[in-house]
């Protein structure tokens, strides 16, 4: 039970952590490196960066809503 | 309080700078909303490393469990609660707390 636990948890904090350098890589180091460098090809193009969060938590955000405007539906659906 | 004052206003000189470099034309236009766009993804990734770190850390008292196993297997534990419910509530409540304690002593 312990190492199914612990799987999991370094499962999220590696996801996270990979998240949040290849995020701070693409935002903050690309633009101070010149066109030509290799790394470039790694990483999408710099308006993607904007994008893509955007994208994201507009999507959760939306199915957040959609989830809270089902359960009110439902509770109303009960009373009556 | 004093904790969220600290951190309010780290977050209004940070976006203070944000606007300066702005104005100054250093940062063009169009990444305007990269700085707060940027905070919130790092906010984002520092949640799900805390939960990480907790359920990576989360301590699972082997030896409660065991004892706890063992004290529900004698029916004599629950014969003796028969007349009284609110003993029975009330130790079963304290096995609660004494597994919190066990679990915030890191």
């Amino acid at each position: 039970m312990e190492l199914a636990d612990r799987a999991v948890g370094l499962l999220l904090s590696s996801i996270s952590l990979s998240i949040f350098t290849y995020y701070t890589f693409w935002v903050i180091i690309l633009p101070f490196v010149d066109s030509d460098h290799f790394i470039h090809k790694y990483f999408l193009p710099q308006d993607y960066a904007i994008l893509l969060p955007v994208f994201a938590g507009v999507t959760l955000l939306s199915l957040l809503s959609v989830f809270i405007g089902m359960v009110m539906l439902k509770s109303k659906k009960k009373k009556a | 309080m004093k904790h969220v004052v600290k951190i309010l206003s780290l977050l209004v000189a940070v976006s203070a700078f944000w606007i300066v470099l702005l104005q100054a034309a250093i940062v063009p236009q169009s990444h305007t909303l990269l700085l707060p766009i940027y905070f919130v993804v790092s906010l984002g990734c520092y949640g799900l490393l805390m939960v990480g770190i907790g359920i990576m850390q989360f301590p699972t008292c082997p030896q409660e469990a065991d004892l706890l196993n063992h004290v529900l297997s004698l029916p004599s534990f629950f014969l003796s609660y028969v007349v009284n419910i609110e003993s029975f509530l009330l130790t079963c409540f304290s096995w609660h707390c004494r597994i919190l304690q066990r679990q915030k002593t890191f």
